[in-house]
């Protein structure tokens, strides 16, 4: 985002209602994440459970479908923290829409003083300083949602090996083969949704 | 741009008015802003809304410096009375703002805070202006619930809000009354609708009618001058407003709901 000399061309509302709207898409991408890790937490625990049932035979696809189980409260967690950070995005820029559209008054005013130098460069001044540490405060934030969803991809891909390697424990599964290959095979299907919904919202965050 | 007009000069205390901008839309309310100056201190009254702020603002940098500016005076609570409170504390953030204590908690959505906001209480106060002093007088129900006029002693001058607003036609857009009975066409619909109580009305004309008032201002429209002060109270105490009108019907106050 880039602000302009107070004195020169005007700060570009447009520009932050943008940002505005690609932050409230990015809290809806985020919300489906959640979902999705929440469907996989109920499809760990069965996992757990059906495991136990097996016995001896599928401990290995239990140490999984626990693994798995704790992989989505962690996503579940980086989503909420990701969300806190989003929300106070959006704050940050609603703020500056504000402050935007009280800079176009206060600069039409200045625009039609017979001495246009005087009295409101100082009150223009001071709004631009608000601006530009609002945009520095957008921009740190930026940067920490871009941490968290770099850590949300890492989750993703180690999710993406082991429900894989449930897959292969599910083989060796004895009776409970196809049971436990029925659920590597959903796990494996929904831990690929997460992936691209978590590259999108990459996607939008370097669009801030 | 709007222009100011001072109406009322002696030694050090004046009142000017901001009034009629030929550039402003069509689609917004025509506002009468009031200056009073006394001894070097200066107070706006409803200041209007944030869209007309550069009107306002240029209009008063003909004659002081807008920045010294560290008195409002809000009638009441409307957008067009103090939306651009947010500029102004912008441009003066130890600026403060006289307001009914009912309204102290809603204004500041257009911006300031329990600092800038100043309550006045139902039954009015004075406030000190340099040298002198001015008294907020209660005006309520006429047409907000908490509502103040500011009255100037020593000028004879009453600011009195909504009270006396005429809509007026790009023809007859005077800055005094000049035909009480040609302009008074102009504020009938506006007072009919816009003042709610009958009872408050009666209290405030006969309140009004016992004070020594040379001019009336109101936020919109023209100013009342001598004798068009008397007619005014007098035309006002005989309207009938609000529930009272004749167009009642209008209002849907029947008991009878919208299925029957």
């Amino acid at each position: 985002m880039t602000i302009r000399d107070p004195l020169g061309s005007p700060v570009d509302s447009h520009e932050f209602s943008q940002q505005l709207a690609t932050i409230v898409g990015l809290t809806e991408g985020i919300k489906g994440v959640v979902a999705i890790a929440s469907q996989i937490n109920v499809m760990a625990l069965n996992a757990i459970v059906l495991s136990q049932r097996a016995g001896e035979i599928a401990q290995g696809f239990g140490v999984i479908s626990k693994e798995l189980r704790a992989l989505s409260m962690e996503l579940t967690s980086l989503m909420n923290a990701l969300s806190a950070d989003a929300f106070t995005v959006v704050n940050l820029v609603s703020d500056q829409l504000r402050r935007e559209r009280r800079y176009q008054l206060l600069r039409a005013a200045q625009l039609v003083l017979p001495d246009p130098s005087a009295p409101l460069n100082r009150v223009l001044a001071e709004q631009q300083t608000r601006f530009q540490s609002c945009t520095q405060e957008v921009h740190e934030r930026r940067l920490c949602l871009l941490d968290r969803l770099e850590e949300a991809r890492k989750l993703c891909r180690f999710g993406t090996a082991i429900s894989r390697s449930a897959k292969i424990e599910a083989a060796f599964g004895q009776g409970f083969r196809s049971a436990l290959g029925g659920v590597s095979q959903d796990f494996d299907k929904t831990i690929q949704t997460i992936l691209p919904s978590i590259e999108a919202l990459i996607d939008k965050v370097e669009h801030i | 741009m709007k222009t100011a007009t001072t109406i009322f000069q002696n030694g050090n205390h004046s009142w000017t008015v901001i009034a009629r901008d030929p550039a402003k839309q069509t689609f917004l309310i025509d506002t009468n802003e009031y200056l009073i100056s006394r001894d070097g201190e200066h107070m706006l009254t409803d200041p209007g809304g944030s869209e007309i702020f550069p009107a306002v603002f240029a209009a008063l940098s003909t004659i002081i410096d807008p920045m010294r500016i560290d008195r409002l005076f809000a009638s009441h609570q409307d957008p067009d009375i103090i939306s651009s409170l947010g500029l102004w504390l912008d441009c003066n953030p130890k600026l403060r703002c006289y307001v009914s204590r009912l309204w102290s908690t809603f204004i500041p959505h257009f911006g300031g805070d329990d600092q800038s906001l100043q309550p006045i209480p139902d039954e009015g106060q004075q406030i000190t202006l340099g040298l002198g002093k001015l008294f907020a007088m209660p005006a309520h129900y006429l047409h907000a619930s908490g509502n103040h006029h500011l009255y100037d002693p020593d000028a004879r001058i009453l600011f009195s809000g909504d009270v006396g607003a005429a809509l007026l036609p790009a023809d007859e857009s005077g800055l005094f009354v000049q035909d009480f009975d040609r302009h008074i066409r102009h504020a009938e619909g506006f007072h009919r609708r816009w003042m709610g109580s009958t009872e408050a009305k009666l209290d405030w004309c006969e309140r009004a009618a016992n004070m020594k008032i040379e001019m009336m201002c109101p936020q919109h429209g023209a100013i009342y001058k001598g004798a068009d002060v008397e007619r005014f109270i007098n035309w006002f105490a005989e309207l009938p407003i609000g529930p009272s009108t004749p167009e009642r019907s209008h209002l849907n106050f029947s008991t009878k709901t919208h299925d029957a």
